[in-house]
């Protein structure tokens, strides 16, 4: 009778253990995914520049500071390495879009062009769902972290030697409002 | 809703109780039958008692797996155009990124009030409809903070409860109508045993659409709250989904007359107005959000 209640604890401590290491795989993969998508609407967003560049060219075509600027955004979002300075590149373009989409105001043209409309909403889009990533990447990390943080899985993460994941943050820099220049 | 929610609470709770639901219909299924051989010749007992099984059988098997094609049917919707209604499909897609569930199917209704529903037997096979109306008369985050509510009763299983309870619970009422009705043309009986099952038949047939509208009081009306606080947590911003209920106050003035009853609890407000509350009242709801 004994023997069978030990060997039943046993089979219910191992369990646990194989309990744990798939919430920590499942997790981590999530935490992955997230960053995926991430990437994935960054990359959209960089395919979608070179349409508007050209498009807003055919209407105004001496605003060469405004169209260079979101080249050069658009040139340091494709060229950045790791998520952090992506992110970063990607607020830079979106200041850079701002400028032009203000700049666009003064050209009824361009304004009422429908590839231009397009476009407009189309990158306005994207940037909604960069920012739903973002907030699904830190939610999941925050699950994650959680796991790491608390009994029994502080335990747990010790010994599958889980550590705990940064946060993708904004810095007070990126967050300052966007200076329109005309 | 003082209490804290649990969303991994709500799910298996859900999922509990649809398999509840499924039993229960299944033994009144049954027992109507039970009740129909009755009333017909002994003879038949065993006959119409294993069609009464295999119908009830089949019957659960076709309603689970195909509940959301009955109540996009029932109310008349369209499978939603890619190219037609971007902004609808871009901002599901943004709302599937920021809570990490897969994208749902998406359909138009024609219908000039503001609302939505949410169907579906699991997120895998979800579909969100929202009606013409909400498409033209909320603006964009306002449409986004009603899309989140849906896509809160989809990842909370409440569409797979509520569309059950619908299509189900629905269709007994509509069984029992219909024996009700075939009494009329019956006429009397002239065995005394048999008086009394038709008497437990109308009785049986009267309780069915209380029984229905019990239901459906009793299951949504948390289920809102719980799905708006979903909506906050994928979208952070509760004054848009504020501004989209003030919006239906004010607008939802004329009932819906194409939708069927027994689908109202799955919507985003009651389209029927002071007919059968299945939602809290409106101000509760905005009250509660404005405290979030």
């Amino acid at each position: 009778m004994i023997i069978w209640i030990l060997i039943g604890l046993a089979i219910f401590i191992v369990l646990i253990f194989f309990v744990y290491f798939n919430r920590f795989a499942i997790l981590g993969n999530r935490i992955d995914n997230s960053l995926s998508q991430i990437n994935v609407q960054l990359k959209r967003r960089a395919d979608l520049i070179p349409n508007l560049i050209e498009t807003v060219k055919g209407f105004a075509k001496h605003e060469t500071a405004a169209i260079k600027a979101v080249t050069d955004a658009r040139k340091a979002l494709v060229g950045a390495k790791g998520i952090e300075e992506k992110v970063k590149a990607d607020k830079g373009l979106e200041s850079a879009l701002k400028t032009i989409f203000a700049i666009a105001e003064g050209y009824p043209d361009l304004k009422a062009n429908t590839n231009f409309l397009e476009l407009q909403r189309e990158l306005s889009s994207t940037e909604d769902k960069v920012a739903y990533s973002r907030q699904h990447y830190n939610d999941s990390i925050l699950t994650y972290n959680d796991l790491c943080k608390t009994f029994p899985g502080v335990f747990f993460a010790s010994l599958y030697g889980k550590k705990q994941r940064e946060y993708l943050q904004i810095t007070e820099a990126e967050k300052k409002n966007v200076k329109v220049k005309f | 809703m003082e209490k804290r929610v649990d969303f991994r609470d709500q799910i298996s709770r859900n999922k509990n109780k649809s398999i509840f639901l499924m039993i229960c219909v299944f033994a009144v299924l049954v027992l109507f039958g039970y009740v129909i051989s009755l009333a017909f010749e002994p003879g038949y007992f065993f006959m119409i008692m294993i069609i009464a099984i295999i119908f009830s059988l089949s019957y659960i098997l076709v309603s689970f797996y195909n509940s959301d094609k009955i109540a996009i049917a029932s109310v008349g919707a369209k499978k939603a155009n890619r190219n037609e209604y971007k902004q609808y499909y871009d901002l599901v897609e943004g709302l599937t990124l920021a809570s990490g569930m897969p994208m749902p199917r998406l359909y138009i209704m024609p219908s000039k009030q503001i609302n939505a529903f949410a169907s579906g037997r699991d997120p895998q096979h979800a579909v969100i409809c929202v009606t013409e109306g909400a498409l033209e008369k909320l603006e964009k985050r306002e449409l986004e903070a009603v899309l989140a509510h849906e896509l809160g009763h989809v990842s909370n299983y409440d569409i797979r409860y509520m569309t059950l309870i619908a299509v189900m619970v629905g269709m007994v009422a509509i069984v029992s109508q219909i024996f009700l009705r075939s009494l009329w043309f019956r006429g009397g009986g002239n065995n005394r045993g048999k008086e009394i099952f038709i008497l437990i038949g109308i009785v049986m047939a009267i309780l069915a659409p209380i029984v229905v509208y019990l239901i459906q009081m009793a299951v949504s009306r948390k289920r809102e709250f719980v799905a708006d606080a979903s909506a906050v947590k994928f979208t952070r911003y509760p004054d848009a989904l504020i501004r989209a209920l003030k919006k239906i106050q004010t607008d939802n003035s004329l009932p819906e007359k194409r939708v069927s009853k027994a689908v109202a609890p799955l919507f985003f407000t009651n389209p029927f107005k002071g007919l059968g509350r299945t939602h809290p009242p409106l101000e509760k709801r905005i009250s509660v959000l404005e405290r979030m």
